[in-house]
């Protein structure tokens, strides 16, 4: 039989009735802490005189949509806004310099396009090449590069933002490298700081599109090239008519995902580029940390949130396309380093051949060397300005991190809390977010419609920007929600934080357990009920087993988003004296780095050291529960 | 009384009904096969049984006790499937005593090792399911299913998977086993060679109804419909006018004997149907001349593809054949022919 069914659910009320309460309870949690929260935001922004006033005068407002305001004001308008159009041409001039347009006004949401379009475009040509490596050419540490490429993701943005300040800023170590063959100083985040940004959207986001597309490319059929190239078709065109096919919903994928990410960047713009370069996303956090603009930062999130709505729609239907295309057995993998039987070749044969081959290793020589700088680079950069000063190697930076923690004052902010803190939210993540995600991977296995619009509320947390929720947890329920009876209803502190990390690390639970159980034979597990199994035996027995790699891979990213959450943590995080600080580590990093540099480094060094001992702990523990 | 009774049982999901009224009636440690091409409703049929799907309509009794909304785990059977469906994180013997943990067993590491020599895997018990091959992960899956003393053994598909010599051994194998145990089983196979080879009875199935039930000679000899006689075995199928004593195909009359009154009134439509090994150059009877057409060699015997009259005839002979385009008359007798 064809038909994939959840064998004998119906059958077992055990299983059924437990489901339900678990269920249940992950929905009144997600209601309470993800719905209702962002509820709350998005009511605010409907509470002017008429509910859409606020939108009217967003969206007519050039400063926030540019030159489509007046499209905006008056949409029937339809001869003048032509006019607009032919008088922009007209204004074209191609001369010897180029090019030359007239300035066009993108506004605030326009720039924000604007800026995650140009980090698509640089994560999508940044990622392809490694995609075609990874793919094509075995070479000792491939699996483990391919592994790698999941680690930028869960990097902390606030460090990787450190990162590219240590490596461009004025202070950072490409000036000090410049200095000593006497050229500099270079002012990129000065003079350029979108390149800046583009250029850490791209740390984020090409070993994304590397991912899928490697992904993509390792599973193409290729007895279809072979099929190709035997009815007369050459190398290049196979390529272009069986082999790119199916990579584009791959890379539309990874394309989509990078524009959504980028599009909701905060961390990364607010330390390089600061409001200068203000996003939607910056704009409001500043709408509401310094101008207390509540209303009109509420209606940008819910604009902000209907795009990335419909970005988050468009992926969806792209991972579905791209998820029913039958797997293969991917390319044939040629040795990237020396080939033995070109030395027993002819001379002129050998020639031609190393020649040919050369021009493609030098390639991806150079391409080597470009990852090499982009990933290792910042990194490398920050650990080594947390170990400098101006002079040379000094510890001075860390030195001052100890007294901070030993002599300062209960107002400024101490890096062993931070890291306490950061620990213990992270243990508490796990700890609310994989039970969570694997309810929801159990329930979202089933099928037909009611599967689609779990997955979709699954994915909600992408589409929600960071700052939303954050304000949406402290304005809903850190405030507190009034109860019939004089009651209030208050989740604060770190209870809140933990509430919050949840929510953003349980679709990676989800994504990791629910495609492994919807891998379990159905026949396993009545094989399990036929032998006396009852449903929920059975699926301790079985399904939960074979998920078990899924469910610490889960653990492992559910830890990994805590340490690195940082967009609702600022909002959310207190250290009102007296109380329990509830301050993370990239929290700390970001109040250090506007003030000192070389321990806002070294706090950063720290992170990363927490962030990569975590996860060699749980790669190892994975690695036994995977082999027990 | 029957072991394993099905009344009127029926299944459908959503507007495709996949069973329609099945009446089936099994005995006590009988082996009774369910075969049909795919999609007609065998397998439904099994896991019905097992309670892996509800039926939406009749009754379905293991020793007249009523099964409907019995769980799987609770109604005593063990099945074997196509793909072994062994517990790929446990190991062979981990696997066989699965079912123990569920049931009182005195000493469950004997009864692992008893059912482990049984399927002839004796000191197989440490090995991973992933390390064996596809045969001995079928006997694996066999003394899984066995191992908890089950009242029925359902198999759906156990031989598919494997190539056709190793699936002719195992066939022998669990048929043996069968046997020895007395264990009243239910085998579905898509194979009708299979089938005839291995069962006490056979039930033949098509688009979700039961065509016939009968021993393997039964099925063979007297096809009830058009269907089973096409599908149970090869045939010759013509249709023709029912006359006296017999059919009359394009101008020629056959004579069957044996006919009652209950089979097709005279001047209806008949069918007649010869099997290919009943067709004899030497026959006194039902002589007709055709045209050999193309021939395959089988080893034991040759077929032979002829036109009568633009329709195909299939000839099965073990002596020499004539070329193509010769003409050869062939004739049956009157007792092998069948009307229907």
């Amino acid at each position: 039989m064809s038909r994939r069914e959840w064998p004998g659910l119906s059958a077992d009320r055990t299983l059924r009735s437990i489901a339900v309460a678990v269920t249940a309870v992950t929905a009144v949690v997600l209601l309470l802490v993800l719905y209702f929260p962002v509820g709350t935001v998005f009511v605010e922004a409907f509470g002017g005189a008429r509910p859409f006033d606020s939108f009217a005068s967003t969206l007519t407002d050039p400063f926030y949509t540019g030159v489509l305001a007046e499209l905006f004001a008056r949409p029937f308008a339809v001869g003048t806004h032509l006019d607009n159009v032919f008088a922009w041409f007209a204004g074209v001039s191609v001369g010897p310099d180029g090019v030359d347009t007239p300035p066009l006004s993108k506004g605030l949401f326009g720039f924000t396009a604007y800026q995650a379009l140009l980090s698509t475009l640089a994560s999508v040509a940044i990622g392809l090449p490694g995609a075609y490596i990874l793919a094509n050419y075995e070479f000792r540490g491939r699996r483990t590069l391919r592994s790698l490429t999941i680690v930028p993701f869960v990097l902390p943005g606030i460090m990787v933002a450190s990162g590219f300040y240590a490596a461009f800023g004025q202070a950072g170590l490409l000036n000090d490298v410049l200095a000593l063959v006497g050229l500099g100083p270079q002012r990129l985040i000065e003079t350029n700081p979108l390149f800046v940004v583009v250029l850490a959207h791209a740390f984020y986001n090409a070993p994304l599109v590397t991912r899928v597309a490697t992904a993509a490319w390792e599973s193409v059929d290729y007895r279809a090239v072979e099929t190709a190239r035997s009815l007369g078709a050459s190398r290049r065109r196979a390529f272009r008519d069986v082999v790119l096919p199916q990579l584009t919903p791959a890379i539309a994928t990874g394309a989509l995902l990078t524009f959504l990410f980028t599009f909701l960047t905060f961390p990364i713009v607010l330390a390089i580029g600061g409001l200068e370069l203000a996003t939607v996303e910056v704009w409001v956090y500043y709408q509401l940390t310094e101008v207390l603009a509540f209303e009109e930062a509420a209606t940008l999130a819910v604009l902000e949130t209907a795009i990335s709505l419909g970005v988050t729609y468009a992926y969806l239907r792209y991972e579905s396309a791209q998820r029913s295309t039958s797997p293969g057995e991917g390319p044939p993998r040629e040795p990237l380093f020396g080939r033995a039987s070109d030395a027993a070749a002819s001379w002129l044969a050998r020639s031609r051949v190393v020649r040919a081959l050369d021009a493609r290793r030098l390639a991806i020589a150079g391409y080597a060397v470009v990852v090499f700088v982009l990933f290792v680079g910042p990194l490398g950069a920050m650990v080594l300005e947390g170990l400098t000063d101006g002079s040379g190697l000094t510890l001075r930076h860390y030195e001052f991190l100890v007294q901070r923690q030993a002599a300062g004052a209960s107002f400024q902010t101490k890096p062993l809390p931070a890291i306490r803190n950061s620990l213990l939210f992270g243990v508490a993540t796990v700890a609310v977010a994989v039970p969570m995600g694997l309810v929801v991977s159990v329930a979202s296995t089933g099928e037909g419609r009611w599967r689609s619009l779990l997955e979709t509320a699954t994915m909600l947390p992408f589409a929600v920007s960071g700052i939303v929720f954050g304000i949406g947890l402290l304005r809903g329920l850190v405030f507190g929600i009034s109860l019939p009876g004089g009651w209030r209803f208050v989740i604060a502190g770190g209870v809140a934080i933990v509430a919050a990390h949840a929510v953003a690390a349980y679709p990676f639970v989800v994504r990791n357990v629910a495609p492994q159980l919807a891998g379990v034979d159905p026949r396993l597990v009545e094989s399990a009920r036929s032998l006396g199994a009852s449903r929920v035996r059975a699926f301790l027995d079985v399904e939960l087993r074979l998920a078990a790699t899924g469910l610490v891979a889960g653990a492992a990213f559910a830890f990994a988003i805590s340490i690195g959450e940082f967009d609702s943590t600022v909002i959310l995080a207190s250290d009102v004296a007296g109380d329990t600080v509830t301050y993370t580590m990239p929290v700390a990093v970001e109040r250090y780095l506007g003030r000192r540099f070389g321990p806002a480094m070294a706090m950063g060094t720290v992170l990363l050291v927490v962030t990569a001992v975590s996860f060699v702990v749980v790669d190892r523990l994975g690695g036994r529960v995977e082999r027990g | 009384m029957a072991e394993l009774t099905l009344d009127g049982v029926s299944v459908s999901y959503g507007d495709a009904v996949a069973l329609s009224d099945v009446h089936l009636d099994v005995a006590d440690g009988e082996f009774f096969t369910l075969v049909g091409p795919s999609g007609c409703g065998k397998t439904t049929t099994l896991r019905s049984i097992a309670g892996f799907e509800t039926p939406d309509a009749g009754e379905l009794s293991f020793a007249g006790r009523e099964m409907t909304g019995v769980p799987p785990e609770e109604r005593d059977v063990g099945v074997v499937f196509q793909n072994y469906a062994l517990f790929p994180h446990m190991s062979v013997a981990e696997n066989v005593g699965y079912g123990l943990r569920f049931h009182a067993v005195d000493d469950p590491e004997a009864r692992v090792a008893e059912l482990l020599s049984l399927v002839d895997l004796e000191g197989f018990g440490d090995r991973d399911p992933t390390e064996l091959s596809g045969g001995q992960q079928q006997r694996v899956s066999l003394a899984r299913a066995l191992a908890p003393e089950p009242d029925v053994l359902l198999l759906d598909e156990p031989m598919s998977a494997l190539d056709a010599r190793l699936r002719e051994e195992l066939r022998r194998e669990v048929r043996r086993i069968q046997t020895e145990l007395g264990i009243t089983t239910v085998y579905v196979t898509h194979d009708q060679e299979e089938a005839l080879a291995v069962s006490d009875r056979v039930a033949v199935m098509h688009d979700g109804r039961v065509e016939q039930v009968g021993t393997p000679r039964e099925v063979y000899r007297e096809p009830a419909s058009r269907f089973v006689a096409s599908f149970v075995g090869e045939n010759n199928l013509f249709d023709g006018e029912r006359v006296d004593g017999g059919v009359r195909v394009d101008g020629s009359t056959f004579t069957v004997e044996g006919l009652d009154a209950a089979g097709p009134d005279t001047g209806g439509h008949a069918t007649l149907c010869v099997r290919p090994e009943h067709l004899r150059r030497d026959a006194a009877e039902n002589r007709f001349a055709v045209t050999v057409e193309q021939s395959e060699f089988l080893g034991e015997a040759t077929r032979v593809h002829c036109d009568w009259n633009d329709r195909t005839v299939v000839w099965r002979t073990d002596s020499a054949v004539p070329e193509r385009g010769a003409e050869v008359t062939l004739g049956f007798a009157s007792d092998d022919g069948q009307l229907l």
